[in-house]
């Protein structure tokens, strides 16, 4: 069995860089996270792939409100029906999302600091597997899980603002958590997830070998050394986030 | 990008994409519209020809960039964050120009209307320069 992430027969050069990316963070969401295992953080991922599939997410997504189709998805046997809505809300109509949703879907069987970790994971598989697809390859397997309990942690300087979810302030990156960002400012979507500190660590990972290291993002001559400029690199990223009906 | 002009309108409009300055606009575009999509064939076609255009490598970046920001689109809407305020009032113009205010999420949709546009254009270069000059990261990071 190969490693995961082994593009030698990929039939196209992929950088050493992005698979290491993938392995590592692969690697962790296979391991107990703050509130889920790690056997349960692998079942967001295999959710999260079914939904892609899914004829009541088809429904919703065709539907002039998705409240307006009254089903509801089946529990996952590892995972709540809560967490499985948010899973397939979030992958499948992301730019319908809303504050009454958020606040209807979290709650007794899906804890605020739950779903943090959920929408870390999710987010990070999703991404891995959207190389994947655009690239003809095969999607990886999923890791097996690691054993072990989850150990609760959250971030204590976590606060409210106008955001769903607590997060640290700009100024926050202290302590436990002074590896998320230098200095004393950083972007909203930096800090969203920040509850889970780990799901941030995820998506810096992720970001740097994808798109760029974080303290060159807004160096407009900043290109990462990749094949493409940056402005080719900003018309994708702004076609994407346009098609995806991506405001921020 | 440094010091160069491109027309912001190609992330929305197939036939600015052609004229936008950026080079192979239209293979990149239809790789990236592909992407996101559900079509194996297209998306195989998208990626032939942009292999041949812009060589292996490239593919390999624009799929990896394509890939990133799926991932951020998710993490704004899912956590209900709304837009940096510099960020806001940079971004003003270009959001007119490409009517993207039409798509904004309920979370991030500014408020201010026509007088955070106007600011927005005047101050965008400063705040560009500020920007830069603190290293504050956006969207992407």
């Amino acid at each position: 069995m190969s490693a995961p992430f082994d593009y030698a027969d990929a039939g196209i050069p992929v950088r050493s860089d992005l698979a290491d990316a993938y392995r590592d963070v692969w690697a962790r969401i296979a391991r107990p996270g703050g509130f889920f295992t790690g056997a349960e953080r692998i079942a967001i991922v295999e959710e999260a792939r079914r939904a892609r599939s899914c004829a009541l997410c088809r429904e919703r997504k065709e539907a002039l409100s998705p409240e307006s189709v009254g089903r509801q998805h089946d529990a996952h046997p590892r995972l709540s029906v809560s967490a499985v809505e948010a899973i397939h809300r979030i992958t499948t109509d992301p730019g319908r999302l809303s504050r009454s949703w958020f606040e209807r879907t979290t709650g007794d069987e899906l804890s605020v600091p739950q779903y943090v970790e959920l929408l870390g994971v999710l987010v990070a598989s999703i991404s891995i597997d959207a190389f994947h697809r655009a690239m003809g390859f095969t999607l990886e397997p999923l890791p097996e899980p690691v054993a072990g309990e989850p150990d609760g942690y959250q971030a204590t300087g976590a606060r409210m603002e106008s955001a769903y979810v607590p997060m640290l302030p700009a100024n926050g990156a202290r302590g436990a958590e002074a590896d998320l960002w230098d200095g004393s400012r950083t972007a909203n979507v930096v800090r969203a997830m920040t509850l889970i500190p780990d799901s941030v660590r995820m998506l810096k990972r992720l970001s740097a070998a994808q798109y760029l290291q974080m303290h060159e993002v807004a160096n407009p001559a900043a290109t990462g050394g990749r094949a493409i400029d940056r402005a080719q690199i900003e018309l994708v990223a702004g076609r994407v986030s346009a098609l995806s009906e991506c405001f921020y | 990008m440094s010091g160069q002009e491109f027309d912001v309108r190609a992330v929305t409009d197939a036939k600015a994409a052609q004229e936008s300055g950026v080079a192979h606009a239209e293979e990149l575009l239809a790789f990236a519209d592909a992407a996101i999509g559900d079509d194996v064939l297209a998306t195989a076609g998208a990626r032939q020809a942009l292999l041949e255009a812009m060589g292996p490598e490239a593919v390999v970046d624009t799929a990896a960039v394509a890939a990133n920001f799926q991932r951020m689109v998710r993490i704004a809407d899912g956590s209900g964050i709304p837009l940096d305020t510099p960020l806001e009032l940079i971004s003003a113009g270009v959001r007119e120009d490409l009517e993207l205010d039409e798509l904004a999420s309920e979370h991030v949709r500014p408020g201010g209307g026509a007088w955070k546009r106007v600011v927005g254009r005047v101050l965008s270069p400063v705040l560009r320069r500020a920007l830069q000059l603190t290293r504050g990261p956006r969207a992407g990071a």
